[in-house]
């Protein structure tokens, strides 16, 4: 990355609201640029990687990076409204002045992943660290890196479904590429599938061979989501997923976000399950 | 390694003479039982026979709240103006056991992503020790590889010995603060001063109440992360964060943001401890560390076995200030020989 | 070992063989000879780890609020001074009273652990303490060694209150002896003499100097909101930002807070690793609530409430 900041990690740079789409009732996509044009061409960032978002004035959010590299010239955000932070972000408007430093942590291995199969499989905003990774596959440079892909998505209520675009359109249309997605409860204009994302894992069977799982959702689908990986044989260095912790210098000098003698915003945020059996469980 | 001598009545000379040509930092007692660091304009000011400050002087490296920047909207924009300041000082008095704090928390701040504010003041500080004269019963930095009298990792070493100061020149920095005030030193008696000093460092190695074995205690820690003797210390500890802020290795902070109406404000760091139930606590309620057995087996884990693993090196210096401090007297030294032993019992 | 001692023993034994209580929270051999630390027994064979001396400091009540949920009765360890405490928990329903069995000591006074060892040093064993004529007798591995009461207890003890449990269940052992002409507020009084500017400075050292560890509100038995608001995000009413402004609003918020409810237990002031003298702020508080409203000290009594936070009819004030 260029040195914009002076070499001073900590220090941000600004950026401006391009746009705000609505996801769902409680989660927006912020699409960012860089007010400085270096900024732009040096974040080069890898997907799965995080980023550290400030409103002056409010403080700074870790958030992962929702948008692919390959997609140049803004980043993009899914951020859902937890806490404090993430409630001010959902009141400002397109147009308004935010800051930016990252990307931090190691992302998800590109290397290691081509030739392979890829599975995805994520659940409500989970799908946001997933989103730059499958669009980074799904990139033109990029396709003939990796096999077929497929997307499994499940959200609580077709109201809760994010990068409905992505979903039943884009991702859609791409060569040797399903998409599955569920939601929770019938709806009476949902013609598609109804169930928990681990069960209709279970049900789609997807073949193990030559290829990845790569999950993020909430910890108790991924609790689940990861023993049904292991049934259908994924063996644990092919299962990856991506950790959420509370951080607040995102370059492993703060304390909070370690897991034992890792940092997550370090070591990870991404881990393969084998990876995560030998951390203590404290995440 | 280059020795000098002080005689005894010179040093408040040299110490004048430092607190005219420096920004000079020395221990000062403000009160019966508590002193600290602190800008001295004189000799007179400083305590040279204090006993372990409360306050550990890396605050002067990272202090208890640092403005990192300031930032106020100009037309339409946002201007950051960055608020790095980084003097030259000179902290003197500093015991063995702070230096090797001080040895202890650089890997942190540099590495990658070096800190931008740590590491210009730790680089524009010259550093001097001053040995022990005597060991604090909650001392126990021999269990560190280090000892009252060791200057490792200082630029300069003064030993208080019967009628003068031996002075080690450790380092171009410490040597460069001493070309000119040559005037204060000699060369005369160095090798009885060396000796003096090696007797004075054999009788205060002989006077540790506290000798935790610390040997095995991290390949215990590697696999006894679920241990019921967490919980024990946990019963105890009212979750305040004592032993984090008096301690010279922690380094544990937050972020705030202050801003004012006038759409100006400022960013600063903060220290922060992990004994504080919202430090990792998430925006949506999530606590990786909901209860204080997570929390304390957090901390000494830290301090005996994550610090190790990631940098190599030991994560507490044995200064014995959390000892000294804990209102329900947890105590480190104790944990370390009680690893071994309830393991041992298992 | 000193009868105390052996009462405690005895009578933990037996709580927990018949079932009685399913944890007696007492005092324990600390890491040093004059230090002691909470321990927590929930088995007869452990009994014999509970000891009581007069180093016996920490203000035990604070660990009913922690334990208040555990299912069955909890005994502790009571002097006066943490009785009072016990009294306003029961008082603002923070605890049960037939959820606890108090076992009460009787104090003649706690040592001052610092001055202790500068005579005897810390290189031995405390054995047992015994105590007569206002004196005590701490007896160890390296011999016996006299401190006389009127110069070695710590600062609190020359302005007891209560040297017995104002509540108790069991009492381990004959009541002491109780000197109601202790003076209370010497300190205070001396504060007030001070100008506003004199006032300011002291304070001002004193702010200065706080880490803001909260040691001394984890540490209160008057503290038991179940989110402070010093550890609130939003609003941050006093920011986690450690400069003079700050720790001001802290400590005097706090004083505020407690103000009326603080039974002056001491513990705040003894836990500040900073030797912030946070007991002098209660007490003033303690002084003008007793000069006003002739208001006991808090806890004293189970009637008698806060005296800031009930209501009677007579109060002048027609908006109360």
């Amino acid at each position: 990355m260029t040195d914009l900041t002076g070499g001073n990690p900590l220090l941000p740079n600004i950026a401006t609201i391009a746009s705000i789409r609505r996801e769902t009732g409680d989660v927006k996509t912020f699409q960012v640029v860089f007010d400085d044009p270096l900024a732009v061409q040096s974040f080069a960032h890898k997907p799965g990687q995080v980023a550290l978002i400030s409103v002056f004035g409010e403080g700074e959010a870790t958030i992962s990076i929702t948008s692919s590299p390959t997609v140049k010239g803004f980043l993009e955000f899914s951020i859902k409204k937890v806490g404090r932070l993430t409630s001010v972000l959902h009141e400002i408007e397109a147009g308004a002045k935010v800051a930016v430093r990252g990307p931090y942590g190691n992302g998800f291995p590109l290397d290691e992943m081509k030739g392979k199969n890829l599975l995805f499989v994520g659940g409500g905003i989970g799908l946001a660290p997933l989103r730059s990774l499958i669009d980074y596959v799904l990139a033109e440079e990029n396709r003939s890196d990796y096999g077929n892909v497929e997307i499994l998505y499940g959200a609580r209520s077709m109201a809760d479904i994010c990068f409905k675009e992505d979903l039943f359109n884009k991702w859609t249309a791409c060569k040797d590429t399903r998409v599955y997605t569920t939601i929770d409860r019938e709806e009476p204009e949902w013609s598609g599938h109804v169930g928990f994302v681990p069960a209709y894992l279970e049900e789609i069977k997807p073949v193990s061979n030559n290829k990845v799982a790569i999950t993020c959702g909430p910890p108790v689908m991924i609790k689940f989501i990861l023993m049904s990986l292991q049934r259908l044989g994924f063996t644990e260095e092919r299962i990856i997923t991506t950790l959420e912790m509370k951080m607040k210098c995102g370059i492993g000098k703060c304390g909070r976000c370690n897991i034992g003698s890792k940092y997550v915003c370090l070591d990870g945020p991404v881990f393969t399950l084998k990876q995560l059996k030998e951390l203590p469980p404290e995440f | 390694m280059q020795y000098k001598v002080l005689e005894k009545d010179k040093i408040s000379g040299f110490l004048d003479y430092l607190a005219s040509k420096h920004n000079l930092m020395a221990p000062v007692s403000e009160d019966e039982s508590f002193s600290q660091f602190k800008r001295v304009y004189q000799a007179s000011e400083i305590n040279l026979n204090y006993t372990n400050t409360v306050i550990p002087p890396k605050n002067y490296f990272f202090p208890p709240a640092e403005n990192l920047f300031s930032f106020s909207a100009e037309n339409g924009g946002i201007e950051i103006k960055e608020s790095r300041q980084a003097e030259n000082m000179v902290i003197f008095g500093l015991r063995p056991c702070d230096i090797n704090g001080m040895s202890m928390l650089d890997p942190v701040f540099n590495g990658n992503f070096p800190d931008s504010y740590y590491g210009p003041k730790r680089e524009r500080t010259i550093l001097i020790g001053l040995s022990c004269q005597e060991v604090m019963p909650t001392c126990f930095c021999k269990s560190f590889g280090t000892d009252p009298t060791d200057g490792s990792g200082a630029d300069l070493m003064l030993t208080g010995l019967e009628n003068c100061f031996l002075v080690e020149i450790l380092t171009d920095k410490g040597a460069g603060l001493l070309e000119n005030a040559g005037g204060f030193f000699s060369d005369e008696s160095v090798d009885k001063a060396i000796s003096e000093k090696k007797l004075l460092r054999d009788k205060l190695a002989g006077a540790f109440l506290r000798e935790p074995d610390l040997s095995g205690v991290k390949e215990i820690l590697d696999k006894n992360f679920e241990h019921p003797y967490w919980e024990e210390l946990a019963a105890k500890c009212i979750g305040c964060g004592i032993c984090t802020f008096v301690c010279p290795t922690c380094h544990c902070f937050n972020m705030i943001d202050t801003s004012r109406p006038d759409a100006t404000g400022s960013r600063y760091r903060c220290h922060d401890s992990c004994m504080f139930p919202g430090f990792t606590k998430m925006a949506g309620g999530h606590n990786p560390r909901p209860t204080r057995v997570e929390r304390v087996r957090n901390r000494f884990m830290h301090k005996l076995k994550y610090h190790l693993d990631r940098y190599n090196l030991d994560g507490c210096s044995g200064c014995g200030r959390c000892i000294a401090k804990c209102p329900v007297n947890i105590d480190i030294s104790q944990i370390i020989t009680h690893i071994r032993e309830v393991v041992k019992d298992d | 070992m000193n009868n105390i001692t052996l009462e405690l023993r005895k009578q933990a034994r037996k709580l927990l063989e018949d079932q009685v209580v399913q944890l007696v929270i007492g005092y324990g051999r600390g890491s040093d000879p004059f230090r002691v630390t909470p321990v927590f027994v929930r088995h007869p064979d452990f009994v014999d780890s509970l000891i009581w001396n007069p180093f016996c400091i920490n203000n035990l009540a604070k660990y009913l609020i922690e334990y208040r949920y555990l299912p069955g009765k909890i005994a502790v360890v009571i002097k006066g001074c943490d009785s009072r405490a016990v009294n306003r928990l029961i008082q603002d329903n923070q605890i049960e009273r037939d959820k606890i069995v108090l076992l009460g000591v009787p104090c003649t006074g706690i040592l001052e652990a610092e001055k202790v060892a500068k005579t005897t040093g810390y290189q031995l064993e405390l054995e047992r303490c015994s105590e007569q004529e206002e004196k005590f007798t701490l007896h160890t591995s390296s011999g016996d060694f006299s401190f006389a009461a009127k110069d070695s207890l710590i600062t609190k003890c020359y302005s007891c209150y209560n040297h017995n449990p104002v509540v108790f269940d069991i009492m381990l052992g004959p009541a002491a002896k109780e000197n109601p002409a202790a003076v209370k507020y010497s300190e205070v009084e001396s504060l007030e003499k001070l100008n506003v500017k004199e006032k300011s400075e002291y304070w001002d050292m004193y702010f200065s100097r706080c880490l803001r560890c909260y040691a001394c509100r984890n540490v209160c038995t008057a503290c038991t909101c179940q989110e402070c608001i010093f550890n609130q995000a939003k609003p941050a009413w006093v920011d986690r930002i450690n400069n003079l402004s700050n720790n001001t609003s802290f400590h005097l918020i706090r004083a505020f807070h407690v103000a009326g409810r603080c039974v002056d237990c001491g513990e705040c002031d003894r836990v500040c690793p900073v030797n912030i003298p946070l007991r002098h702020l209660n007490q003033k508080i303690l002084k003008d609530l007793q000069e006003l409203y002739d208001a006991p000290i808090p806890g004293a009594d189970l009637e008698t409430g806060p005296a800031l936070g009930c209501f009677v009819t007579e109060d002048p004030e027609e908006f109360m």
